[in-house]
């Protein structure tokens, strides 16, 4: 039967769980990319079916690279509330870190939630020793939170589809388990 | 939980798989060519990594999708066929992909009729279509040696106009459709 089979791991935190993409999630996706306001910063806005083809891409990003985006959802309803996680599909520089809180779901600190929660994981099982986040000039709220998380502008570079882009650099594992340490001890 | 359970099928002569990351330079290579004019190229590479992830999400979003083609004794890809209906398609239809040196061999009819016993025997469909580029000569031919006719068109947001041919029912299929395990 099978060859191909996803494990997609669970992670969990305090107020959100981050698992595997799955259908029921799409309407909440084709959402947010027709919406060109707020998706201006992730390749949107799309039509509903190039939505689908970025979600299906996204289940199959899993299956190629062994890392992808999650679908967060509430713990305490079980709502979704966006997507977190890693990109690296051909022509990309570097693994990044990504975040899309969808309409409603902000201001809670969810995205920090979950976008810390995934760095863990990226850092701790899946063995990554460096993180990127791209943003497009101009999305002040992700360069707020890419802040937040200690990642700080790195480079310019021209992505895949011509545009400028700016690379922030999170901190290192070492680096955040110094930061952790210091914090227990204060 | 996430789950994409991909069965592998047999022909005469073919293994459809499970596409994988191991079909991205062939595949990227067919993308590339002249040939996939009719099926959504030409892409570059950026554009055929996101079209293989996309096929390979497709099972997992539709519960069926589309194999990678490999001759029995080597796993080099050598098309790619099956059951195709992402977002926006009139309705679930057959594809069938020959990557660049592999045409002309038969292995479009072999493996879409794999396929369609699949569709018919396993998931119990009662029809099924397959979209065609009217220039697209060749996989007009493909679909007439598969027993389909060309009943209507359909244009699509992204592949433009496409003939629309409609596969023999399962009780119009000689042997009742289980030919590809014959």
């Amino acid at each position: 039967m099978s060859a191909l089979c996803l494990d997609i791991p669970i992670v969990e935190t305090g107020r959100l769980i981050l698992r595997g993409p799955e259908a029921r999630d799409f309407e909440a996706v084709a959402a947010f990319f027709a919406d060109g306001d707020r998706s201006w910063g992730f390749g949107g806005p799309k039509s509903r079916n190039e939505a689908w083809r970025w979600f299906a891409g996204n289940i199959g990003h899993w299956a190629l690279n062994g890392y992808g985006f999650w679908t967060v959802e509430t713990r305490e309803d079980g709502q979704i509330i966006g997507i977190v996680g890693l990109w690296n599909p051909e022509g990309w520089p570097e693994p990044e870190l990504g975040w899309v809180m969808f309409e409603g779901s902000e201001g809670r600190g969810y995205a920090f939630e979950a976008a810390q929660a995934a760095r863990d994981h990226t850092y701790g099982p899946m063995g990554f020793t460096t993180l990127t986040s791209n943003i497009l000039p101009g999305n002040a709220r992700s360069v707020a939170l890419a802040e937040r998380l200690g990642a700080r502008y790195e480079r310019d570079f021209t992505n895949v589809t011509g545009d400028t882009e700016m690379a922030y650099r999170h901190p290192s594992p070492e680096a955040l388990a110094k930061a952790q340490e210091q914090e227990g001890a204060a | 939980m996430t789950a994409v359970a991909i069965p592998t099928l047999e022909t005469e002569r073919l293994i459809l798989r499970a596409p994988g990351p191991q079909d991205f330079v062939p595949f990227a290579a067919f993308y590339a060519s002249p040939r996939a004019n009719f099926v959504g190229g030409p892409l570059n590479a950026e554009g055929s990594w996101r079209m293989l992830a996309m096929e390979i999400g497709h099972w997992t979003l539709k519960g069926f999708g589309r194999w990678t083609v490999t001759e029995k004794g080597d796993d080099t890809a050598v098309g790619m066929v099956g059951l195709f209906d992402p977002e926006g398609w009139p309705e679930p239809e057959i594809g069938w992909d020959l990557f660049n040196g592999h045409e002309g061999k038969g292995y479009a009819t072999e493996a879409g009729r794999a396929a369609r016993s699949y569709a018919y025997d396993v998931l119990g469909w009662q029809t099924v279509i397959s979209l065609v580029k009217p220039a697209n000569v060749g996989s007009a031919r493909v679909a007439g040696r598969l027993g389909a006719r060309h009943e209507g068109d359909f244009t699509h947001e992204r592949h433009g106009f496409m003939q629309v041919w409609r596969h023999p029912a399962p009780g119009d299929l000689a042997d009742g459709g289980m030919e590809a395990y014959a």
